[in-house]
């Protein structure tokens, strides 16, 4: 697993990823700099941070998850990889989680980079102090778990098609409807493509259709899916190769 | 305890030569039609095994069977005196394969490309440079892999298969697609191979000139199955020729052989007789001389190696 993750990082080093990933973070910079805000300081972060983690969580985190997948595949798809990885000395079954492991590394670092670019846009601006540390870490991380589910589902699609654009259009197609997805309280903890958004906002009183749905249940749906994703993939990954 | 034997170690039967890979009932079933069957390969340490067969016969099949990228329907297959479907990782730890077409990273260099399998492989830094060395690809080492010529791209795949030092290295088609030089080149190579690492060569191609200029084993495969399998002096002994003899006029000439009991035989182009004991071909000389032909020439005429294999493959003319 460890030499699946090192030679995964060496593809990754030289890949359109790194372009990809400032977008959301720039957005984040702009927003804490520049946005009109109700407060300086203090409440500020937290509202700073929801305008963005809104254009973020709703469009780019779920495009950017299945773009990733679809390039970590890429790689293999384009000439033979596959075929000489497994002729390796590797487990297949490791092969498919190393995707994945890289796949969730890379949203990982999208997150802390989000948070990061908040930061940095706050400060930039004279807002001192107050920063809602455990907050705005918990709906980070809670951004990040719940994109797992998606990272799997998207993972396999890019596997199971040898077509780059199959797998973006997949994503894309499911994406779009994700702002009439989340007023809906019943349908939307249920949809991959909207998870990421509904765990990346603060629970609150006046939240509206699925963000009134609780964390726990919420995340309930996204374990459960997760377990569902990584097992047919992998299964599919396992039958397929050998 | 382990009962497999050991390479270098008698098998126990007699005369049974330990053989480096071995397969016994191979066979692959896709939708129910068998692509490979009952196949019984033997491949002895230190052998340049020449796989011969049409495109389509089973070759790419077996091969993938032998480096576990598919599952046999039926039969086994022992690599290094291990069972493969047990022993899979152990196995391919010695194996360098290119199979099919080279596999490679378009977006990273050359170098980059053989860092990723020395990665997986946990090789030692330096076997980068010697597997560049061996393929001389060490002037365009630097440069993305997606800018590489064919050949290029064949070599690159190559010197990845060797970076392991593998005991076993499986070449399918090494050489499909490249150009002359390209393929000379490929030639020199692997023919070098042998002594100079001590590896063993699994070869596949649907050209025989290629194999014959390489192997010191051949197996052929048509139809899924494995029709012939020896050395390669064996198959070149089935191409041993008749003599054809130019004479002033070969209609009587015939007649006259035929009358005093030779096995002579007539065609557009004169006459022909058994090439086999020199003596004979003297009294037939002799006895043409004194009833007066004019015996322009005598030559040995052989058979191809290439009709001999067409035969076994019973594939007319393209293979």
């Amino acid at each position: 697993m460890r030499r699946l993750l090192s030679a995964e990082w060496l593809k990754l080093r030289r890949s359109i990823v790194w372009l990809l990933l400032p977008v959301s973070p720039l957005i984040a910079f702009a927003v804490a700099w520049k946005a009109p805000l109700e407060a300086i300081g203090g409440a500020g972060w937290m509202e700073a941070y929801i305008i963005s983690a809104n254009v973020h969580g709703l469009m780019f985190l779920p495009l950017l998850v299945g773009i990733f997948a679809a390039l970590l595949c890429r790689f293999e798809h384009a000439s033979g990889g596959w075929k000489q990885l497994l002729a390796l000395p590797v487990r297949p079954g490791a092969v498919y989680l190393s995707k994945l492991a890289a796949l969730a590394g890379l949203v990982a670092l999208l997150q802390l980079l989000l948070g990061a670019a908040l930061l940095a846009g706050g400060l930039l601006r004279g807002m001192d102090g107050g920063v809602p540390w455990a907050e705005l870490g918990r709906a980070l991380l809670g951004g990040w778990v719940a994109c797992l589910p998606l990272a799997a589902l998207q993972l396999w699609a890019s596997f199971a098609w040898s077509s780059f654009a199959a797998p973006l259009v997949l994503g894309t197609v499911f994406t779009l409807p994700n702002m009439l997805v989340v007023n809906s309280e019943r349908f939307a903890p249920w949809y991959p493509w909207a998870q990421p958004l509904l765990a990346m906002m603060p629970r609150s009183e006046e939240g509206f259709g699925a963000f009134n749905v609780p964390a726990e249940s919420l995340f309930l749906v996204i374990g459960g899916s997760f377990a569902l994703f990584l097992a047919a993939g992998w299964l599919h990954f396992r039958r397929r190769a050998v | 305890m382990d009962m497999n034997h050991g390479i270098g170690q008698p098998l126990g039967q007699e005369g049974r030569q330990p053989w480096l890979l071995e397969t016994s009932g191979l066979t692959k079933k896709l939708g129910g039609k068998a692509v490979v069957r009952d196949v019984e390969l033997r491949i002895g340490e230190g052998d340049i095994y020449g796989f011969l067969g049409p495109n389509g016969a089973g070759k790419t099949t077996t091969i993938r069977m032998l480096l576990g990228l598919a599952k046999p329907t039926r039969g086994r297959v022992t690599v290094f005196g291990k069972d493969l479907a047990k022993n899979r990782l152990d196995i391919l730890r010695q194996v360098g394969s290119l199979v099919e077409y080279p596999s490679y990273y378009g977006h990273l260099t050359g170098r980059e490309n053989l860092e990723v399998v020395r990665r997986l492989l946990d090789a030692p830094q330096e076997r980068i440079a010697e597997a560049l060395g061996i393929v001389r690809l060490e002037k365009d080492a630097n440069r993305l892999v997606k800018g590489y010529s064919l050949g290029m791209k064949q070599r690159l795949g190559i010197a990845a298969a060797l970076l392991g030092h593998p005991r076993l290295l499986v070449l399918d088609e090494p050489t499909n697609g490249l150009d002359p030089a390209g393929i000379q080149e490929i030639r020199e190579l692997i023919k070098s191979l042998p002594q100079q690492r001590g590896v063993t060569i699994l070869l596949s191609s649907h050209l025989l000139s290629e194999v014959e200029q390489m192997a010191t084993r051949v197996g052929i495969i048509t139809s899924g199955s494995l029709v012939y399998q020896d050395r390669i002096e064996q198959l070149k002994r089935r191409t041993a020729g008749r003599i054809r003899l130019a004479v002033s006029e070969p209609e009587a000439a015939w007649k006259r052989l035929l009358e005093q009991g030779w096995e002579a035989r007539r065609d557009e182009r004169g006459l022909t007789v058994p090439g086999g004991d020199d003596r004979d071909i003297a009294a037939i000389v002799a006895e043409l001389v004194r009833e007066r032909h004019a015996v322009y020439r005598v030559e040995e005429e052989r058979s191809s190696l290439e009709s001999v294999f067409l035969e076994m493959t019973g594939t007319g003319g393209s293979l």
